[in-house]
């Protein structure tokens, strides 16, 4: 099985397939900025399923980011829904930690060392202190942090210092991990190395996965589902499914793959022209 | 090595200056040779010490106090755009209006000297310290904001973890001036009020000692207020270092 473009029927048939799986449902989501004179983004219908890798690709300026900030209610939308409806969590304000946001720069604190910047979310979320020192050490070995907890941000290299920030957001141990081109600083082998890991740790802690991010390879590589997005006003354009492709290592040296990024690659310009 | 350096200069210099002294045949009530100073400290000594002690009290207090004050003020400026608005020209009124101007006004209104010198001091080191950590209050990462945003910190935990960690680079640099700022202030303002009551500060001594032509005195005097001053803000700059030295990119690995 390929990846395919779905359309409206596809989309239909899958609601209603999964519907106790649908994770987060957006509808009609707009977003004006204070001062502009155009949506930023206009009428994004979006679905997220349950164990879903998500991508969402375009060119820098459709709204990606402010997509993913308003998933996570970190801006508002000016008009349509944003549901979360199996979970509710989004705005359950006792445990905000279901949902981890991984930051386009590590976004460390840097007058914390590793420890205490993996182990800050618990602090503000108030979890028993007790427990937390495991479940940091567990984080730690998890994202091979091993012996760097003492270190302050300015004494480690990028690509250690997304890791603890890969860490902060995991130590809540949130059912959703959304990510804003999160290795987009990195050279092209801790990159791949680190999204190796994503996988992993997806797979481990059965995660959900939204990841924007701008390189076409990574969101072939890394996703189930991929959303093509489109500038000015930022618009869903298309969207692909890979369902029942089995990725290992080795899949992105093979034609299959390329085949696919040529198609999400097309469709990427065809979105910057629509 | 810097350091070592720069004492040497200055040994040098006070050597140089003695070595003029007799070899111009200076008088010695116009320039008295560093000798001679050092022989008024020890022959001064206790008035001196204890003119010194008050004189570093006042500082000291007044230093404390504006610490506080500026930084609960920065803080509720901070979260208060109004009250900022509404009370930061009354900040830059005090800071623009010379001491020396309002320091009469305030030995009239204040009966104790020492609290009315203390006044003076605060005054003149209030300022720096309150806008370099509204500044740096202010300068919070837009990134480390939507960090708390997002786990839902409340305004406590903001400030402890991330606003005010954030603002200390700023107020230790506002520290440093306002550390010299309040020693002037405490001898300015003991010249114009007067004697501090019970023992006087070193700002009296000079006057004193101006008075009874006794210049190596007054030499001491301001060798004391210079020597003070230096290990003040010595002391500020230590404090900074060790707070400071692991994360802030101004400490590199070297020093």
């Amino acid at each position: 099985m390929s990846l395919r473009v779905l359309s409206d029927t596809d989309r239909q048939s899958k609601l209603v397939d999964g519907q106790s799986n649908v994770l987060a449902q957006l509808k009609g989501v707009s977003k004006k900025f204070a001062g502009a004179s155009h949506n930023a983004l206009e009428d994004i219908k979006l679905e997220v399923f349950q164990k879903d890798f998500l991508s969402i690709v375009g060119p820098s300026g459709c709204g990606k980011t402010s997509l993913l900030k308003m998933m996570c209610g970190l801006i508002k939308p000016s008009s349509g829904t944003i549901d979360w409806p199996t979970s509710n969590f989004q705005n359950s304000p006792e445990n905000p930690a279901n949902l981890s946001y991984v930051f386009q720069e590590p976004n460390l604190l840097p007058w914390m060392n590793v420890y205490e910047n993996i182990k800050l979310p618990l602090k503000i979320v108030k979890e028993d202190i007790y427990s937390a020192d495991e479940k940091i050490y567990e984080i730690i070995n998890l994202v091979g942090l091993q012996g760097f907890e003492g270190y302050y941000p300015r004494q480690l290299s990028g690509g250690m210092s997304m890791r603890v920030s890969i860490a902060r957001a995991l130590v809540t141990q949130p059912r959703v991990l959304l990510m804003d081109e999160p290795f987009s600083a990195l050279d092209e082998t801790r990159r791949f190395e680190l999204s190796q890991e994503i996988l992993k740790i997806k797979k481990e802690k059965n995660l959900t996965v939204i990841y924007v991010t701008h390189s076409i390879y990574e969101s072939v590589y890394l996703s189930d589902r991929i959303y093509v997005m489109q500038p000015n006003p930022g618009k869903v354009f298309e969207e692909f499914d890979f369902a029942g492709i089995e990725k290992n290592e080795d899949y992105r040296f093979t034609s299959e793959f390329f085949e696919q990024a040529k198609v999400v690659s097309d469709s990427l310009k065809r979105a910057q022209h629509a | 090595m810097p350091k070592t350096y720069s004492i040497i200069v200055i040994v040098s210099l006070f050597i140089l200056w003695e070595i003029l002294f007799h070899a111009l045949n200076l008088r010695w009530y116009l320039l008295p040779p560093p000798s001679m100073i050092l022989e008024s400290i020890q022959s001064n000594f206790i008035s001196l010490m204890g003119s010194l002690a008050v004189t570093i009290k006042v500082t000291l207090t007044a230093l404390i106090a504006s610490v506080i004050i500026s930084v609960c003020l920065a803080i509720i400026f901070y979260f208060s755009r109004i009250v900022e608005r509404s009370m930061m020209p009354i900040t830059v009124i005090l800071q623009v209006t010379p001491i020396i101007a309002i320091a009469p006004l305030i030995s009239i209104w204040v009966d104790s000297s020492q609290m009315a010198t203390l006044i003076c001091a605060f005054l003149v080191a209030f300022f720096p310290l309150l806008t370099n950590t509204i500044a740096g209050l202010k300068s919070t990462d837009r990134n480390h904001l939507d960090l708390m945003k997002l786990y839902r910190a409340n305004k406590y935990q903001l400030l402890r973890f991330v606003v005010l960690p954030n603002a200390l680079p700023y107020f230790l640099s506002g520290l440093k001036i306002s550390t010299g700022l309040a020693l002037i202030g405490a001898i300015v303002g003991e010249f114009v009020i007067g004697p501090i009551s019970g023992h006087s500060g070193l700002a009296y001594r000079i006057i004193e000692s101006g008075y009874q032509l006794e210049i190596p005195k007054m030499f001491a005097s301001v060798f004391l207020i210079s020597i003070t001053g230096i290990l003040l803000y010595n002391a500020v700059r230590l404090l900074s270092f060790m707070i400071l030295r692991n994360w802030h990119s101004s400490f590199s690995e070297a020093e």
